[in-house]
């Protein structure tokens, strides 16, 4: 039994000298003898002690013959219990009313307290109006824009070749 | 469901089964739990006369104190009277008996650390025996073991416990390793590491001196 321990104890001889000792004290430790009268007051004590020190005191233990009925009575109970909480639980439960419109009084004009300061509300515009219909757009070439300021320019000419048609047509 | 609610279904199931335990109960199964009475009480007792010397050897190595050791002995009977339902699951009473005892004399040890150290020249020559000796060499053989003792309390925790179990005669190091819940290569190991130290340590004292 002690083979193995030994053969590796007394292998190495390096170790044969100093660890020896220890190993020669502790063995002298072990092996002192026990008290005499040791087991009568171990056998004194077990006997004062409490046979059943728990809270749950089981009469008997637990076996394949018996567990099946008091496994059913214990969900049988855990059952009415379960159930009696939930519906304990319903009822406890605050009802939420049902969402409705009441139309508020418009506040009298009082005189005195808070005024608005004539602050007028801004409509909340960063997310910008939705089209709803698909619209063509509208892009700006660099000859487009080429043309328009070229027909800005004309157009006060144009505008005097209006002008002396006019004059010409009554004396026509 | 919530983890309230489980728990509450489950002290509802235990307490339900005790109290079914107690309103079911059958008359003929008093017989049967006093026979089982009897016979747990028997195993308690053969139990007590075959180990009290093995574990107050083992309480007594690592407290060294006779009264704690035997308080450890006590409790540690005690522990399996509570426990002697699981009695008959346990295949080696021997090993099972000693890990009892060497987890409450750690636990112990470990909570009187605050006190001093018990390992003193005079308790040692008081308690070791003296084959013949006169009174200067019992002191001398005291102060040497005490010395020894010293440098085994230094060790690291493993490497000590392994050396303390490996100095009982009847734990072979399978044994040592089910009491410390290690493997059989580990005992062999921490053993030859606590040697090592042991040997550094003693050598350094003596170098010292």
């Amino acid at each position: 039994m002690k083979s193995d321990i030994e053969k590796l104890m007394n292998g190495d001889s390096a170790f044969s000298g100093a660890s020896r000792e220890a190993e020669e004290t502790l063995r002298l430790i072990a092996g002192l003898p026990a008290p005499k009268g040791l087991e009568d007051r171990v056998h004194m004590a077990l006997r004062a002690a409490p046979r059943r020190g728990r809270v749950l005191a089981w009469r008997e233990p637990l076996t394949r013959r018996n567990s099946w009925l008091r496994a059913a009575a214990a969900a049988a109970i855990a059952f009415a219990v379960a159930g009696g909480g939930w519906s304990v639980y319903l009822q406890v439960q605050p009802r939420q009313p049902a969402a409705k419109v009441v139309p508020l009084a418009p506040h009298p004009a009082t005189t005195g307290g808070f005024d608005g300061a004539s602050a007028m509300r801004t409509p909340q515009t960063l997310n910008g109006p939705v089209l709803t219909h698909a619209v063509k757009p509208h892009l700006m070439t660099s000859k487009n824009a080429k043309k328009s300021s070229a027909s800005a320019s004309q157009q006060p000419n144009e505008g005097k070749k209006a002008e002396t048609q006019a004059a010409i047509s009554p004396a026509k | 469901m919530s983890i309230f609610q489980l728990v509450c279904v489950w002290c509802c199931m235990s307490t339900s089964q005790a109290v079914f335990a107690g309103w079911m109960e059958i008359p003929n199964n008093t017989a049967t739990d006093e026979a089982r009475s009897q016979a747990e009480d028997a195993v308690l007792a053969e139990l007590v006369d075959q180990y009290a010397g093995a574990l107050y050897r083992v309480a007594f190595s690592v407290l060294r104190n006779p009264a704690d050791a035997e308080d450890a002995v006590q409790e540690t009977y005690l522990r399996v009277l509570r426990h002697r339902d699981t009695l008959n699951e346990v295949r080696d009473y021997r090993v099972w008996l000693v890990r009892i005892v060497w987890n409450i004399v750690l636990d112990r040890k470990r909570r009187a650390k605050t006190r001093p150290e018990t390992d003193d020249v005079a308790e040692l020559a008081r308690v070791l025996p003296s084959n013949g000796l006169s009174a200067e060499q019992v002191a001398a053989a005291a102060q040497h073991h005490a010395h020894v003792l010293g440098c085994v309390n230094q060790l690291p925790a493993k490497e000590r416990e392994v050396l303390q179990l490996s100095a009982f005669e009847e734990l072979s190091s399978v044994e040592i390793a089910s009491v410390l819940g290690i493997t059989e290569s580990s005992v062999r190991s921490r053993l030859f590491r606590a040697r090592n130290l042991m040997a550094g340590l003693l050598n350094h004292r003596r170098s010292l001196r």
